[in-house]
Parts: C-alpha cells; sequence; structure tokens
C-alpha cells in the first residue's frame, strides 16, 4: 500500500515513514558550479501525491538546476532528492523510471516521425509494446496529433512540437511530471490550449508536477502551490490564492515622480498604512484594504503632487514577487 | 538492457542512415582513390614489389581513410543531439548512461560494415588482386572494427568538446586524412624521413592498415616488417593488434569519462 506522509521538513532527514507513493521531498539543496557560482542555497520543499507545484522566479533563480537535480542531469553539491520515494543520488535510473519531463526547449528527433519519437520514448522507458500502443493511439487522439502523427516532426509547427513532447513525456504513465518552462515561446491561444492539455492529464492520471515558469497566469493557472525562487532560495511558498490574500484585497500603485515622501506622508496623514510601501524606481506600490483604495486616490489628488499616474488594481503574483525580491518578475 | 540498447543503436542508424545519400557520401573519397586514382599510379608507375600490384596495395589502404571518415562524420549526429537536446531525452531515461555512447559507436560499426563491403567489392571488380581466406578476412575485418572504433570513440569526444559544428567539421582532415598520408597508404613507411617514420609506427591507422594488408595480402607488402622489423609475420600481426587494442581501449575510456562529465553537470 502506498502510505504518503508530510515530512517534518526541519531536521533535513527523510520522514519516518517515506513518501513511496508518489511525490518529490527535497531538503537543503544546495548546488555550486564549478568556477564558484552558487545557483541553489539550501532549498528545501515537498510536493503531495497528485499536486501540481510550481518553481516560480526570474532566469538564474535556481529554477532549472532544481529541475536538474530532480531529473538526475545535475549533480547536487550537498542535500538530499527523494521522488516517489526514490534517492536521486543512490537510485537515479529507479527515479528517472517513475519520471516523464517536458524540456524547456525542444528535445524532439526531427528526422523521425512523431510516432517514432514516441516508440523510442516507450522503449527506453521499458513500456509492454500492448501497452505502448494503447497509450500512444489514447495521447496521438487526446492532443490533436491524429493528422500529423506519421510526418518528420522537424515538420510540425511549435504547438504541435509541444504536445508530442507532453504526450511523449507521459506515455510511460509517470507519478512525477517535469514541465520545464513548458510554454515559453508560445502564442497565447496555444499556451492556454496546453494548460487545458496539463489540467485534463493530470486529473485523469493523478500525477504529481513540478512546473517551472515566470508566466504568473500559467502558475497562478496549473499549480496547487508555488514556491517563488529569488537567488538560488525559495523566498515564499503557499497556494496562489493565500499568497494574494497576504498583500491584503488592493494595491495602489502611483508614479509619484520624485514626490515619494510627501505622498507618504499624505497617505499617514489620511491614516492609510503606508509602513508596507515598496518603491522600485519612481513607483511606489503600497498593499492596503478592501475599500481603502478609493480613499487613497482621492487624498492624493486633494494633495495636488505631482502624480504621473496612479491606478487601484487587484494584487498579483507580480506584487508577492516584489515584496519578497524587490525587483519585478515580469517585466 | 540489451533492449534498451537495440533500441539506442536503431535510433542512432536511422538518424544517420536515413537516406541513401547518407550512407553513400562518406563513400566518395575512398572509391574515387580506389576506382580512379589507384589504378592511374598503378599505370603509370608501376609497382615497387613483385607480391603485390600497386592498384591493390592503395585499394586496401582507402579502408583506412573511408573509416575514419566514416566514423568522424557519425560523430556530428551526436554533436547535433548534444546542440538540439536530443541527448537530455537520452540522459533522462531510465537506463544506464554509458549505452548511449555504445549505442552511438555500434551504429557506426554497421555503417562502417556495409560501406567497407561495397568498397572492397568495387576494388576487386575494378582489378584489385587479393589472397586472403577464412583466417585473412578475420584479420582484416577486426582490424577494421578497432580502428572503426577508435576513431569513433575520438568522434564523441570531439561532439562533446568541440565548441561549433564548424569546429567539429574543421577538425576532421586532421584526425581521418593526414593519417592516412603516414600510414603507409600511397607508399611503404620505411621510405619516409626516419622522423616522419617513427611518428607514423605509433599511430592506430599505421598498425590497422598493415593487419589489413595482412589479412588480405600477406607477406611482405603488408607493412608489418616496416613497423617492427624482421620476425614472423604472425607475431608481428599479433604485435601490431596488440597496439591497436590498446589504442581502442584507451580512446573508448577516454570517451566514456568525457561523456560522462559532460553528461552530469
Amino acid at each position: 500500500m502506498n502510505r504518503t506522509t508530510t515530512p517534518s521538513g526541519t531536521t533535513g532527514q527523510p520522514p519516518a515513514i517515506l513518501p513511496t507513493g508518489s511525490g518529490i521531498w527535497v531538503r537543503e539543496l544546495c548546488k555550486t558550479y564549478a568556477g564558484g557560482i552558487e545557483a541553489l542555497r539550501g532549498v528545501s520543499f515537498e510536493v503531495r501525491r497528485g499536486e501540481a507545484f510550481g518553481l516560480l522566479g526570474p532566469n538564474g533563480a535556481g529554477k532549472s538546476t532544481t529541475i536538474g537535480i530532480l531529473t538526475t542531469t545535475v549533480r547536487p553539491t550537498s542535500g538530499k532528492v527523494l521522488l516517489a520515494g526514490h534517492d536521486v543520488a543512490r537510485e537515479a535510473i529507479a527515479a528517472r523510471r517513475v519520471s516523464g519531463i517536458v524540456f524547456q526547449d525542444s528535445v524532439l528527433d526531427g528526422a523521425l516521425s512523431g510516432r517514432a519519437n514516441l516508440t523510442l520514448h516507450a522503449r527506453l522507458w521499458g513500456v509492454p509494446k500492448d501497452r505502448a500502443k494503447q497509450r500512444m493511439a489514447e495521447l496521438v487522439e487526446t492532443m490533436g496529433l491524429a493528422e500529423v502523427i506519421d510526418r518528420p516532426a522537424r515538420s510540425y509547427s511549435g504547438g504541435q512540437r509541444r504536445r508530442l513532447e507532453i504526450a511523449r513525456a507521459v506515455l510511460s504513465e509517470p507519478r512525477v511530471l517535469f514541465l520545464d518552462e513548458p510554454t515559453v515561446g508560445l502564442d497565447p491561444a496555444i499556451r492556454h490550449e496546453l494548460w487545458a492539455l496539463i489540467q485534463d492529464l493530470s486529473a485523469r492520471q493523478g500525477l504529481t508536477i513540478l512546473l517551472t515558469t515566470h508566466y504568473l497566469d500559467e502558475a497562478e493557472r496549473l499549480c496547487d502551490r508555488i514556491a517563488i525562487m529569488h537567488a538560488g532560495r525559495i523566498v515564499a511558498l503557499d497556494s496562489p490564492a493565500n499568497l494574494l490574500a497576504g498583500l491584503g484585497a488592493e494595491i495602489l500603485e502611483v508614479d509619484a515622480a520624485g514626490a515619494a515622501d510627501a505622498l507618504r506622508g499624505a497617505l499617514r496623514d489620511s491614516g492609510l498604512p503606508v509602513e508596507n510601501a515598496l518603491a522600485i524606481g519612481s513607483v511606489l506600490t503600497i498593499p492596503l484594504q478592501d475599500g481603502q483604495g478609493d480613499l487613497a486616490v482621492r487624498r492624493l489628488r486633494e494633495a495636488a503632487l505631482p502624480i504621473r499616474s496612479i491606478a487601484v488594481r487587484r494584487p498579483t503574483l507580480d506584487d508577492v514577487y516584489l515584496r519578497h525580491t524587490g525587483a519585478r518578475l515580469a517585466a | 538492457m540489451l533492449s534498451q540498447l537495440m533500441t539506442l543503436y536503431r535510433r542512432r542508424l536511422r538518424l544517420l542512415a536515413g537516406s541513401p545519400r547518407e550512407l553513400l557520401v562518406p563513400l566518395t573519397t575512398p572509391l574515387l582513390f580506389a576506382l580512379v586514382i589507384a589504378p592511374a599510379l598503378n599505370d603509370s608507375l608501376g609497382s615497387f614489389n613483385p607480391k603485390i600490384n600497386y592498384m591493390t596495395f592503395v585499394s586496401v589502404a582507402t579502408v583506412v581513410l573511408l573509416v575514419p571518415l566514416n566514423a568522424l562524420f557519425t560523430g556530428i549526429s551526436v554533436f547535433a543531439d548534444r546542440e538540439h537536446g536530443g541527448l537530455r531525452e537520452l540522459l533522462a531515461a531510465p537506463l544506464p548512461r554509458w549505452l548511449v555512447p555504445l549505442g552511438n559507436v555500434l551504429a557506426t560499426l554497421t555503417i562502417t560494415a556495409f560501406q567497407v563491403v561495397v568498397l572492397m567489392l568495387a576494388a576487386v571488380a575494378r582489378g584489385a588482386t587479393l589472397h586472403t581466406d577464412a583466417i585473412g578476412l578475420l584479420w582484416f575485418a577486426v582490424a577494421t572494427v578497432l580502428l572503426a572504433a577508435t576513431v569513433a570513440a575520438i568522434a564523441e569526444v570531439l561532439a562533446f568538446r568541440a565548441r561549433s559544428q564548424e569546429e567539429y567539421v574543421g577538425i576532421i582532415p586532421a584526425i581521418a586524412i593526414v593519417p592516412w598520408f603516414f600510414a603507409g597508404s600511397l607508399f611503404p613507411i620505411d621510405v619516409l624521413p626516419k622522423g616522419l617514420a617513427g611518428v607514423a609506427k605509433v599511430l592506430p591507422s599505421t598498425h590497422a592498415l598493415a593487419l589489413m594488408r595482412h589479412g588480405l595480402v600477406g607477406g611482405s607488402p603488408s607493412g608489418l616488417q616496416a613497423i617492427w622489423g624482421n620476425h614472423s609475420e604472425t607475431a608481428l600481426a599479433a604485435a601490431s593488434l596488440a597496439v591497436l587494442a590498446g589504442f581502442t581501449a584507451l580512446l573508448i575510456g577516454v570517451a566514456m569519462q568525457v561523456f560522462r562529465r559532460s553528461a552530469l553537470q
């Protein structure tokens, strides 16, 4: 019987009952590349069975190194990783057997047909022939690839290639699916289409998903929980709703044109909370409670400050990221 | 594991020999030497050794041109895997990683075997005279396989070390063609200046060619005595075989090491 537990996460040791059913367990993961570049500085998290978990952060945050270690192509400097109960350092082949991965860049054999690419994967992952045939038929149908499956993969559009790569990654019925920036470079319509496919697969197969992305909407749409990474560390980890709720109901965003101190003073005098104001260049973002936004706008207009723009909006994950890192996630 | 190795082998074979053009283009230069240049030199210069005509002498040597050229061209496919991502799918697969380069080498050997057979049949049809038997063919086959495996290992190393495909392609003449001229392909190595003859004696292609000629022609034209001096032909062949096998083992070991380091950051 598969049993899952939530590791304590405080001792750096695997939990007494290992999460053998599925899921990912990462403790104090560090990676320093040759030349002294510290890519990871003590990353710890757990992904429960069937959960979709996102690693969110800009380039250089450590997402790809984390996924590289989890897929056994990067050797950690220290730390421990269990993948569906398998220690990736000591049981690398077993860990790879229960994993599927969609790489950031397309890694299809372009000269081979889509079907040949799927067959190759099935054989390498040891899927029995009859099961592979059945799975391929199902996935080709699900992914809408029936018309192109016997054409060379190099002739596929970007969206078709991605769908084929997702089909390939789940062909062997992995317990853990890694999606490394799966929709980067694709147009919005195809991104939405792929999100629907991933959600459908996840729901039907009970997959544990680890997704890396720097698209906020992608993380919000696909992930049950999100870890925000910055400079090799996790700086926030919770569900998207909880992360957003932590910021309050509204965000006041003001381009104060060099009058930040006067602006803060005007808001403070009105009894509005300015202690959490964050300045990026000349723009101040201030988290507010529901209804305070209208009051703030009125007060600032009355104060006749040299304001270039002012807006009240709902908080986004970009604001969450700003709070934790002092930098903007999406340009 | 055998099933996974065969899958890797078949993949590489399909990528390397997806069309007749990919199989036949590496044959062009060796065929030109065997069918046009060697007979022309034979007619215009005659032979330097009464036991072999010059055309046969050069025709066998064209194998030592073909094998490295082919092995190095197949390395371009490995380079493309590294550059365009195919390698990452293989590294993510649940198999021992050393199977990946082994599958590549097996595919190279298969294509090489086909091309060598075509080349030798064409040379014989054009007038090359071979004096061989089953044992002789075995010597020839073993030498060909070891040379192909040696150069395939070099190709793997280059595929993981070259910074660009242009750099990789630029290295091919230095590894495939230059040693061919020093290996005793067009003339016996003992007519080379002493220093160059010394260099020729340590090249794997020199030992491979001597073994091939030992297998297909036999006697003094083989070049074994030019390498080792006057001893029993079989003993000399065994010595050259040991040298060639040593090169093969060494370079395969290096290739495995480079692959491991490059594959796992």
